[in-house]
């Protein structure tokens, strides 16, 4: 699904009603402010009919109007529109003025009359006044081009619209902004949650969250403690599984060594032998399958400061009977530097380096651990002058399950990739290169600046 | 030696008490916590190699108990915790719950058997004044050493870094340990001055089948004492 703009959504919600009510506004607006402007127009056109009808004259039965010049010019000045008039006998004739002034609709002939129609393909709006002329009444239709009150009409609607496109665009400003400052707070809240530690899973401080992200807030919390419950689960699983698995391994080789202690026919020694190695091969499998399970994320445990110079002092006893096991010479060059992180990953981490590195060593072979810091970076680092690993294979090698082709060893092909996920667990990055003189490899963890 | 196995999990039980056994050792064994507290109250065991995952009463609880027991006149019973749960480490480590020293199941036996002698004779060095380790013999009281019962001349300092290697028989002592240990007498001593001492140990106890390893970049380790060697 694409991701929906809040603001395009409530812009999309709010401007139909605003256009509707824009629009409804300058309705409003313009019906009562152009009904007294057309009014005093036809004012205007009924004095003028009026003054006309003044100069109207008879004789018994004969109508016609003295009208001076000087008047008509007067009558007829106008800056926008024309001025037509035409004045009518009580019989209908035309006496005077323009011909073919259309009449007024219906017959009322003693009242005003105002009317809208079209004269010389122009619209025009004209008045019919009755006038006085001896014992009968005449009448003068007055009438003018619209140009000065489509005019009027124009401004009057400019006037009320200006006012309210104004309002309009503020509004689509202040909800284009107002919609960023107001979600202001989300922003800082996923923040929030983007500078967190994948492992820290404490609800979210709601204090400074409006009330509207208040049910986002808790939603979150809610989440944040399922999966928090989940970890706390999978790690009570892992501790369960390892006893589970550990315990009865041990017992089987507990009494397998004992059976090989006794005077045995020799075919029964080399099955047990066999069953011996199995064994010590399944336990190194169960511990490698438990520590990539607690490498997961879910499975970890909280960071902390962790030594990796007392790391390696602590295991270096148990590493140096291995090394001794196989006439390895291991080494150690080790500067103190912490790092923050699980301490048991770390450390397992830094035995599979030590076992491979002891595992593959010829014998009389050399082993050197080093902890320290490189161009500012903890690092640790395992170096041994084994046979290596090719330069194609070095990314191959931190896949689980996967063993160089060809190689030694009894290997399940676990230990660099659980080494691998551990360092991706603690942002850290391993290097694989050649050993000292080219020979065997030094395998280097090398961790964030901090 | 009395020893005392507490472990729910009955075949490896059954294997820790024969192999115990064969090396000339008295083993009771419990599965339960409760009984390992009651029977460690009425007698003193030289050992009690201890699972930490006990139904019930768990070997944290057991260990808690033991030491909060008043005080043996012989010292406070050595504790080897099995543990088969990795956290346990930390645990065991961060919270110094007393523990001598701690194995991760599954283990090898050899390596069980090596730290239950380490454990015993570190017990017995508390209590007595002899330290043996293999044909070599050490009178901390008259400050004379035997070696395949002829006197053994060694320089006092030479004395001090044997006894700091004596104690942690098959750990690896750091040249920083020893010369702490050692600096009681007086002037520095460098980590150079310690190779010049372990050297001369060397040459003095190698003949008699006793190995000082050295752990490149780290210290030394005094090796089990292995009987073959010797002939």
């Amino acid at each position: 699904m694409a991701a929906r703009s809040l603001r395009a959504h409530l812009l999309r919600m709010l401007l139909p009603p605003i256009a509707a009510l824009l629009l409804l506004g300058a309705l409003v607006a313009y019906y009562p402010s152009i009904e007294p402007a057309t009014a005093a127009y036809d004012q205007g056109l009924i004095d003028v009919g009026i003054s006309l009808g003044a100069y109207i004259r008879n004789g018994g039965n004969n109508y016609w109007v003295e009208l001076p010049s000087a008047v008509d010019q007067v009558l007829r000045r106008d800056s926008y529109d024309t001025v037509f008039y035409q004045v009518l006998a009580p019989g209908g004739e035309v006496i005077a003025g323009d011909q073919g002034l259309p009449p007024p609709p219906g017959e009322n002939l003693e009242s005003i009359v105002t009317y809208d129609t079209i004269y010389r393909g122009q619209s025009i709006r004209a008045v019919s006044v009755p006038a006085q002329c001896g014992a009968a009444s005449c009448r003068v239709l007055v009438a003018e081009t619209t140009v000065k009150r489509k005019r009027m009409a124009r401004d009057i609607l400019f006037s009320t619209l200006l006012p309210e496109m104004l309002i309009a665009i503020a509004t689509v400003l202040i909800v284009w902004f107002g919609v960023k400052r107001g979600l202001g707070p989300l922003a800082r809240l996923s923040e929030q949650i983007k500078q967190r530690s994948p492992g820290d899973l404490r609800p979210i401080d709601a204090a400074g969250t409006p009330e509207e992200a208040r049910p986002l807030v808790s939603a979150l919390n809610g989440l944040l403690g399922e999966v928090a419950q989940a970890s706390r689960n999978q790690q009570r699983f892992l501790a369960n599984a390892a006893h589970q698995l550990r315990t009865p391994l041990a017992g089987l080789q507990a009494h397998t060594e004992l059976a090989l202690a006794r005077p045995l026919p020799d075919p029964v020694r080399a099955e047990l032998a066999q069953v011996h190695e199995a064994t010590t091969r399944t336990a190194r499998l169960a511990n490698q399958l438990l520590a990539l399970a607690r490498a997961e994320p879910g499975a970890r445990g909280n960071a902390a400061d962790v030594n990796l110079k007392t790391i390696a002092e602590r295991e270096a006893d148990q590493w140096v009977h291995q090394a001794l096991a196989r006439d390895v010479d291991l080494g150690f060059e080790l500067e103190p530097v912490t790092v923050q992180g699980d301490a048991f990953l770390l450390r397992e981490a830094l035995a599979n380096l030590v076992h491979n590195a002891i595992e593959y060593s010829q014998r009389g072979g050399r082993v050197t651990v080093r902890t320290g810091r490189r161009d500012g970076q903890p690092v640790i680092e395992v170096e041994d002058d084994g046979p290596g690993i090719p330069l194609a294979e070095r990314e191959r090698v931190l896949e689980r399950f996967y063993r160089v082709p060809g190689t030694a060893g009894t290997g399940s092909g676990l230990g660099l990739a659980i080494v691998s996920e551990i360092a991706a667990g603690h942002g850290a990055n391993i290097v694989i290169t050649d050993g000292a003189g080219d020979k065997g490899c030094r395998v280097a963890i090398t961790f964030p600046h901090g | 030696m009395r020893l005392l196995i507490v472990e729910d999990d009955a075949p490896l039980a059954s294997g820790l008490r024969r192999i115990l056994e064969a090396e000339g050792h008295a083993v009771d064994v419990t599965s339960r916590g409760e009984q390992a507290v009651l029977a460690a109250s009425q007698e003193r065991f030289d050992l009690v190699i201890l699972d930490i995952g006990l139904p019930q009463m768990d070997g944290f609880e057991v260990l808690r108990r033991l030491r909060a027991g008043s005080p043996d006149r012989s010292g406070p019973m050595p504790v080897l915790v099995l543990t088969a749960r990795d956290a346990v480490e930390d645990r065991v480590h961060g919270l110094d719950l007393g523990a001598d020293d701690y194995m991760v199941k599954p283990f090898a036996m050899p390596e069980l058997t090596a730290r239950v002698r380490a454990l015993l004779r570190r017990s017995q060095a508390h209590g007595g004044p002899r330290i043996v380790h293999g044909p070599l013999a050490l009178d901390t009281v008259a400050r004379r050493a035997f070696l395949k019962n002829e006197p053994l001349e060694l320089a006092a300092r030479e004395w001090a870094v044997l006894e700091v290697l004596l104690g942690k028989v098959e750990k690896i002592v750091s040249k920083e340990a020893i010369i702490q240990a050692v600096a009681g007498w007086g002037d520095d001593l460098s980590p150079n001055a310690i190779e010049v001492y372990v050297s001369r140990l060397r040459s003095k106890l190698e003949p008699a089948g006793i190995k000082i390893r050295t752990v490149r970049g780290f210290g030394y380790m005094l090796e089990e004492y292995k009987e073959a060697k010797a002939n």
